[in-house]
């Protein structure tokens, strides 16, 4: 089967041609015009401007998709409906309709969330139920129980800032880059223990070498309700204190000598409590498989950390993680998760279609 | 009226004790700094209100749309009014570049409305929106200890 998958919610612009037969998963083409450039420039998300390149791009971008394979040869169409930005969602949802109409093939308008689990299908591993994904971006933070395909149980989720906001709005206070979270995990990468070791001393701050690799760091920041009992998350307090500690140390030292210590610890602090939360959240649903999804899987730091938790407290479980290409938003994870929809004949004809930006799983 | 809170739960309290004077129409403008406790004032706010769903950062949204549970509603005071406040628009202009933005989502379709309050986080990015609306503007400052929080409620 073949699915055309459409993703218009935020910043990227995509479209993909998904092959499935419910157990491997062959992307034939996953094509993503991003606008974070453009929105770089702005200093921000325009929506106006945001939808307009939409629809410069949602054209080529599909046609592009399809290739040489034609569009006709498709079985159905998927598109995210929400949660986002509704200028930016009515171009793809608009598009989505006027295909299904015109292609006479079935349409199946999805949650957002839900394709960004699912772009743990088209790694092709094994993917037995209970599983439990953490879903990480920029707007959401959530740790989602599956026990099959489209049955969802939020178990936990952010009371107020999401994890990729407290990226983002650390690196603002940092004055590092948009977008936040590469930026603060490449100015961790410069958290190079040995030659900060050296300095250690003079500047009062910065990391010594402890056992075991890991720098150690002398600016500490909190671990927001990593020790409570529910598996709710909290990032705004850690900004906050992230806020407090630069307003501090800015007084004694050079900005450049504790930018990387700090994003290194931001990194530690996000990732930390990201980790306890989703290990034992596993543990006490006993589940069968782990994933990660969404635009904050991505960073290298909660990767590796994930793969060294999985293996040493749940050895016996199977986890996931997303190529890099799928983390952040596409249209091919869109695809995976209506492949699953087209599967149950759950289609949403092309009249009822609706985009609904507060959209919860 | 300026005021200075200790805590968090101050903040809130204090949000929660406003909430009860709105009638709805209002344009709450909340200012202040990354930081300043702008969410927390408004999940405060919501609280007050009667709506029970959790109010998370609108960032990355732009705009998160809140109904009051019609259990949990006002106090009858004010539902007497005649203004019963049904609905919360919660905007967070942090990531836009102007007022322009806000009315490309429909920002125009709750101010006014009576039975809708909207509160706008980062409101000095969007000030000629709110131009000729009833606006109550909130000055949120960071305070000496890390939980102290300066509030200022300058009226219409």
């Amino acid at each position: 089967m073949l699915v055309l998958g459409i993703e218009t919610s935020c910043d990227e612009t995509s479209a993909a041609v998904v092959q499935s037969d419910g157990r491997n998963f062959s992307v034939l083409s996953n094509v993503v015009s991003s606008q974070i450039k453009t929105h770089a420039k702005y200093g921000g998300v325009v929506p106006e401007v945001a939808a307009r390149i939409h629809v410069e791009a949602i054209l080529p971008v599909i046609e592009k998709a399809f290739g040489s394979g034609g569009m006709k040869k498709i079985d159905a169409i998927a598109v995210a409906s929400g949660p986002g930005l509704i200028t930016s969602l009515l171009v793809g949802n608009e598009v989505a309709r006027i295909l299904s109409w015109f292609l006479k093939k079935p349409l199946v308008g999805l949650n957002h969330i839900e394709a960004h689990i699912y772009a743990n299908w088209l790694m092709n591993k094994k993917m037995n139920f209970p599983a439990l994904c953490l879903v990480v971006s920029g707007g959401h933070t959530e740790l989602i129980l599956m026990c099959g395909h489209g049955k969802y149980e939020v178990i936990g989720e952010t009371r107020d800032d999401a994890a990729g906001e407290c990226f983002d709005k650390a690196a603002k206070i940092l004055g590092l880059g948009y977008p936040g979270g590469p930026a603060v995990a490449a100015a961790a990468e410069n958290f190079v223990f040995a030659s900060i070791a050296k300095q250690s001393h003079k500047d009062g701050i910065a990391a010594s070498p402890r056992q075991g690799g890991t720098p150690r760091n002398d600016i500490r920041l909190p671990r927001p309700m990593m020790d409570s009992p529910d598996f709710d998350f909290s990032f705004s307090g850690l900004k906050t204190a992230v806020l407090y500690a630069a307003r501090d140390l800015k007084n004694k030292y050079k900005m450049e000598k504790i930018i990387p210590a700090m994003a290194h610890e931001v990194q530690e602090a996000i990732v930390d409590v990201l980790l306890a939360k989703t290990i034992r959240a596993a543990k006490k649903y006993n589940v069968k498989t782990v994933m990660l999804a969404g635009g904050v899987s991505a960073n290298k730091s909660l990767r590796e950390r994930f793969v060294a938790a999985m293996e040493k407290e749940l050895p016996s479980a199977d986890w996931n993680i997303p190529d890099f290409k799928y983390c952040t938003d596409n249209a091919a994870m869109v695809a995976a998760a209506g492949y699953f929809h087209v599967a149950k004949k759950d289609f949403t004809p092309w009249r009822k279609l609706k985009v609904d930006p507060n959209w919860e799983l | 009226m300026k005021k200075i809170f200790k805590n968090e739960k101050e903040t809130l309290v204090f949000a929660e004790k406003f909430a009860k004077t709105l009638h709805g129409g209002e344009v709450v403008a909340l200012v202040g700094e990354l930081g300043a406790g702008k969410t927390v004032f408004t999940r405060g706010l919501a609280r007050g209100l009667g709506i029970k769903e959790r109010i998370q950062s609108p960032t990355f949204l732009l705009m998160k749309i809140y109904k009051v549970s019609p259990s949990t509603g006002l106090p009858r005071r004010q539902a007497g009014s005649g203004h019963k406040i049904k609905t919360l628009v919660h905007v967070d202009a942090y990531r836009l570049s102007g007022a322009g933005e806000l009315v490309g989502i429909g920002i125009l379709d709750w101010f006014g409305r009576a039975d809708a309050v909207t509160v706008i986080e980062w409101a000095d990015k969007v000030q000629e929106l709110l131009r000729g609306e009833k606006v109550i503007k909130i000055k949120m400052e960071l305070g000496e200890g890390e939980e102290e929080r300066k509030i200022e409620i300058i009226g219409n």
